[in-house]
């Protein structure tokens, strides 16, 4: 089986020209297959921890979202405990024009910007909405705990 | 053609199936931990086959995805006690060599797949009147 072009575009510029605190390094095996690491945003209890995922192109790809999630335990409201995401983009706002790179962008905004009132882990919405403060410290001691080069 | 979905995405599919109840009706299975990331271990039933010694009864099993499933299959028994060919009467683990999906597994196999070739077993003429232990007893 060829790869399409549209991958092997998408995966050459993911080494050409970096993003600052994102790497995706395909599978030797598999083309479609991604090793993720994103750096927790500063200013944001994820600040200082780096978050492994993986992803998986699906063969309709890109007329339908990469699969993605954290492998990495994380306090997050919009990710639950297999971690599976919560985020538009990768649901009923996808669009082709979308790329691997703008997802793993919006993930890492994700963390920057947790989303309470559209919860995927709906305990830990919870808690975020009851108290902000004491969510906020829990999910920078999980950074700590499970989120350590 | 097809793209090779890896384990975890594989299971993940296998799960969202699972909890939507869009399976077999006789058949369910979902994750036994649900903080468990790699997804290695789930927990089966098996309603019984109409027209059986097993009508009416519903099975619980074991199954475990390695590292390596789907490539290879899972290993999976019985936690109730049985009485078939294929299941070892001491532990209850299903033997490989003797359950034809598992002889002869494909990648496309699902756990799905093999929880109802496990029910057509149970309900084939030579084994639906095997004697079985009283319902509800279990393996240790």
């Amino acid at each position: 089986m060829t790869t399409p072009k549209r991958i092997i575009k998408e995966t050459e510029r993911l080494v050409a020209e970096k993003v600052p605190g994102i790497s995706a390094v395909p599978h030797d095996d598999n083309v479609r297959y991604f090793d993720v690491k994103i750096d927790g945003p500063s200013q944001s209890p994820y600040e200082g921890g780096v978050f492994n995922l993986e992803l998986f192109l699906p063969d309709d790809y890109p007329m339908t979202p990469p699969k993605i999630r954290f492998l990495t335990k994380i306090y997050h409201p919009n990710i639950d405990r297999l971690g599976r995401i919560c985020l538009d983009v990768l649901k009923s706002n996808w669009s082709p024009a979308l790329q691997i790179r703008t997802i793993l962008l919006s993930i890492q905004a994700l963390l920057g910007a947790p989303n309470p009132d559209d919860p995927l882990a709906n305990d830990v919405a919870q808690k975020w909405k009851e108290d902000e403060k004491a969510a906020i410290e829990t999910a920078r001691q999980w950074t700590q705990q499970h989120a350590k080069a | 053609m097809g793209a090779k979905v890896p384990r975890n995405f594989r299971l993940l599919e296998e799960l969202e199936k699972g909890e939507k109840g869009m399976g077999a009706e006789a058949c369910s299975y979902g994750l036994s931990n649900n903080d468990d990331l790699l997804m290695s271990d789930w927990n089966g039933t098996i309603l019984g086959p109409p027209h059986s010694v097993h009508e009416n009864r519903i099975y619980g099993l074991k199954i475990h995805c390695g590292p390596s499933y789907p490539d290879v299959p899972p290993e999976i028994s019985f936690t109730s006690k049985i009485n078939l060919p294929c299941v070892d009467p001491r532990n209850g683990k299903v033997d490989p060599t003797k359950l034809p999906c598992l002889v002869q597994w494909k990648r496309e196999f699902t756990m799905e797949t093999i929880l109802i070739e496990l029910r057509r077993y149970m309900a084939l003429p030579q084994h639906k009147k095997l004697p079985q232990q009283p319902e509800g007893s279990t393996y240790d």
